[in-house]
């Protein structure tokens, strides 16, 4: 075999070891070496050239970036995510014809639907789904993201949270909780419109705190207008609604001058 | 398979009195086109090479292999080069042989002077219309590549307007065949080119080949940063024109830019030519479903349009649907034209559309109920989740902070209170939905106004002195005779 390769396969064993005994600063190391050994290879995007050897390294160059992606999840660094996942892309869909499917193509495009969301890029989102074969998104790693957005938007959260317990994968987890976080902000913008006051027992359990003082704590951080009183979660609602009874004349004045205008210009 | 002028004669000649006619009426307007394209070449007009690409698009019903065979023995040297590649093209036909005496008898034209580049180009184009007619799409592919690389190595702006066609061609044989993402390239580097040149139409054609190519592969990102990037300009030719803004309206919609996509399709439905009519049934399903999308419910007079009822009919459904608010109507429409949905593509944009229904559901139980429990609302939606109440009294919430619908939830007696809906009349929506009616009239009455052209000022002031004085005299009298009338009512 290429003594390249077998160098570059070499350095993959020992990343996959470190990863598995969670050694995580070895691994960023491993990587970027495996990166600079990988520019050697010319059979690979953007240069797709045909080498004898072309299939077996884009295999491993493949191999080599579901890692680091994966890894990227383990370290919670989202840009390496973004910047690896844009790397792996081309593996997916112009070397579809070359190479045999990946276990992980997936699961890494759920992973990667996730991010969006959380990151609420929902039009990328959709775009990324456009690209998505039908028989894909019948795949349980696809299917958990989509109906997870859409739980998302039609403002079902506690679906969303049940969710987190059916992910189809450990990786998943961090983008879980992310999110969890995200929706706990959505959750208490809509009680403060949807509701006249909550008891601290149900605000708890609606904004899944653990206990009385987190969600205190929480209050007098993100909401200091609402009030804690008598046991009771008391939102600002009662904005007076009196000053609506005055004229907004300057609009009115504006309004009437144009029409004066034109009519004068119509001969 | 080259057909010799020879070979044709000694076949047997069938008697087709009425067909000789009507083949050579095409054939000589062909020459008087091929006259035309000479003439305009000489003089370098491009007009009239125009004008012989729209006569060309009446004649393409009656063309028929023996006319293209004959028109090209007349147009090109036979025996050079272009004639060959073409004529391998062409099949050989061994019916209605009577014409080709008359043929031959003019003489061809190309043998006395140099044969002008566009004419040879115009041969390759009537040979391509030919094929795709015939439907021999694997003929038409290697025609066109074969004309694609023949002119790049050319540069007239004279050709401009027959090149953009065989670009069109070209990449709709490429797409009949299925192969439309090896042409990517080529048409990239062309329409680098045609920038170059400044060759407006043909940039414009190649621009929208592009997005059409990206778009039938779903790249809706590529598509986006290519358009984003393109230059634009004022369109020279409606149908491309419809067509990009077609593809825009696409591209909109996926990224959920509603708004912008609703315009944009809906001008293209509009400015369609009546002919087009597939074009104008895919235009408007897309239009429906952002209108869908964006909470307003378009008009039954849409679905009626003539030749088009049969084809909107599971989007008619589906409006319907969305209408009533009923999710499990919905789910059923969803099912019963999965296919039809999934051919147009529109599969991911109705998954959409579920949350509208929800909505719209939502609205109707809280106008009609003043007071109304969680439960009865998610038995009421049809939501068919494992925990019906919870994520019923979520949804709710959620719609309450959007706007959709003016409630307050008491959550330990567990029901929704609507509010009143109070008297419109007493605030200011009325004057702003009143103001932005007035602008849009004063608009167009000034862009009217704007848009008149005079007739040329020629014997207007022949209206003399007296007369002027009289009419003002008459208006005078009747105006007092209606100030009486109005006093005596009195």
């Amino acid at each position: 075999m290429d003594p390249q390769l077998t160098e570059v396969s070499q350095q993959l064993e020992r990343f996959k070891a470190a990863f598995v005994r969670k050694d995580y600063s070895t691994c960023s190391d491993l990587l970027s070496r495996l990166k600079v050994l990988l520019t050697k290879f010319t059979s690979l995007p953007p240069l797709f050239e045909n080498t004898p050897n072309a299939a077996q390294e884009l295999t491993l160059a493949r191999d080599i970036y579901e890692h680091a992606v994966v890894l990227s999840v383990k370290t919670e660094d989202q840009d390496a995510f973004e910047r690896d996942f844009f790397q792996l892309k081309p593996y997916y869909v112009d070397a579809r014809n070359r190479l045999p499917p990946s276990p992980q193509e997936n699961l890494i495009l759920g992973l990667n639907l996730l991010r969006l969301l959380v990151q609420n890029r929902i039009a990328e989102f959709h775009t990324e789904l456009e690209l998505l074969s039908s028989a894909t998104l019948d795949n349980p790693c696809i299917k958990h993201a989509v109906e997870l957005e859409q739980s998302f938007m039609e403002g079902a959260y506690n679906r969303v949270l049940s969710a987190r317990q059916t992910a189809p994968d450990a990786t998943y987890v961090y983008f879980m909780d992310l999110l969890a976080k995200t929706i706990r902000d959505e959750i208490a913008g809509c009680s403060e419109k949807a509701y006249d006051y909550v008891s601290i027992s149900d605000a708890k359990q609606m904004l899944l705190f653990s206990s009385d003082q987190e969600l205190l704590t929480y209050v007098n951080e993100e909401h200091p207008e609402w009030e804690v009183k008598e046991g009771f979660v008391v939102f600002q609602k009662a904005k007076e609604t009196a000053p609506c009874k005055e004229i907004p004349s300057l609009q009115l004045i504006n309004q009437t001058l144009s029409y004066a205008r034109e009519l004068e210009r119509i001969v | 398979m080259t057909t010799t002028q020879d070979v044709e004669m000694k076949d047997n000649h069938t008697p087709a009195q009425s067909l000789v006619s009507s083949t050579t009426s095409t054939l000589h307007h062909l020459k008087e086109i091929a006259a035309l394209i000479d003439t305009g070449s000489y003089t370098k007009e491009v007009r009239r090479v125009a004008r012989a690409v729209r006569l060309t698009v009446g004649l393409r019903q009656k063309l028929t292999s023996s006319v293209v065979s004959s028109f090209l023995d007349f147009a090109l040297v036979p025996g050079s080069e272009a004639h060959a590649r073409l004529s391998s093209f062409v099949p050989k036909s061994d019916e209605h042989e009577m014409e080709v005496d008359t043929a031959s008898s003019t003489p061809p034209l190309a043998s006395s002077k140099h044969v002008p580049v566009e004419l040879e180009i115009y041969c390759y184009f009537i040979v391509l219309l030919f094929l795709i007619d015939q439907k021999k799409y694997t003929e038409a592919k290697a025609c066109s590549s074969a004309s694609i690389a023949r002119l790049k190595s050319l540069n007239k702006r004279t050709i401009d307007v027959i090149a953009s066609r065989l670009y069109f061609y070209y990449s709709l044989s490429y797409e009949m065949t299925g192969d439309l993402a090896e042409i990517r390239g080529t048409l990239l580097s062309l329409h680098h080119s045609a920038t170059l040149r400044h060759d407006e139409l043909g940039q414009e054609t190649l621009l929208n080949l592009l997005l059409r190519n990206y778009l039938h592969y779903n790249l809706y990102d590529q598509a986006e940063k290519l358009r984003s990037k393109a230059p634009r300009f004022e369109a020279h030719s409606n149908q491309q024109f419809c067509r990009y803004l077609f593809y825009l309206g696409k591209i909109r919609t996926i990224q959920l830019e509603y708004t912008d996509a609703k315009e944009s399709l809906l001008q293209a439905a509009r400015k369609a030519p009546v002919a087009a009519l597939g074009f104008r049934v895919q235009c408007n399903k897309w239009a429906i479903l952002v209108r869908l999308l964006l909470g307003e419910i378009p008009e039954r007079s849409i679905f009626m349009q003539k030749g088009m009822d049969k084809a909107l009919r599971p989007y008619f459904e589906l409006t319907n649907a969305v209408r009533i608010g009923d999710l499990e109507l919905f789910r059923n429409v969803q099912e019963k034209f999965a296919k039809t949905f999934s051919e147009d593509r529109t599969h991911n944009l109705i998954v959409r559309l579920r949350h509208n229904v929800i909505r719209t559901g939502l609205r109707n139980i809280s106008i009609s109920y003043s007071r109304i429990s969680l439960t009865d609302v998610a038995q009421k939606l049809r939501l068919n989740s494992a925990n019906p109440v919870a994520d019923a009294e979520s949804i709710v919430a959620k719609a309450i902070r959007d706007g959709a619908i003016d409630a307050t939830i008491d959550h330990n007696k567990g029901y929704m209170v609507s509010k009143e809906t109070g008297d419109i009349y007493s605030t200011n929506e009325p004057q702003n939905a009143f103001n932005s009616r007035i602008a849009f009239c004063l608009n167009m009455h000034n862009e009217a106004v704007r848009a008149l052209r005079f007739p040329p000022n020629t014997h207007r002031e022949k209206e003399s002195e007296e007369k002027r004085r009289e009419m003002k005299q008459q208006e005078e009298e009747l105006a007092k005779y209606m100030a009486e009338e109005d006093d005596d009512d009195f």
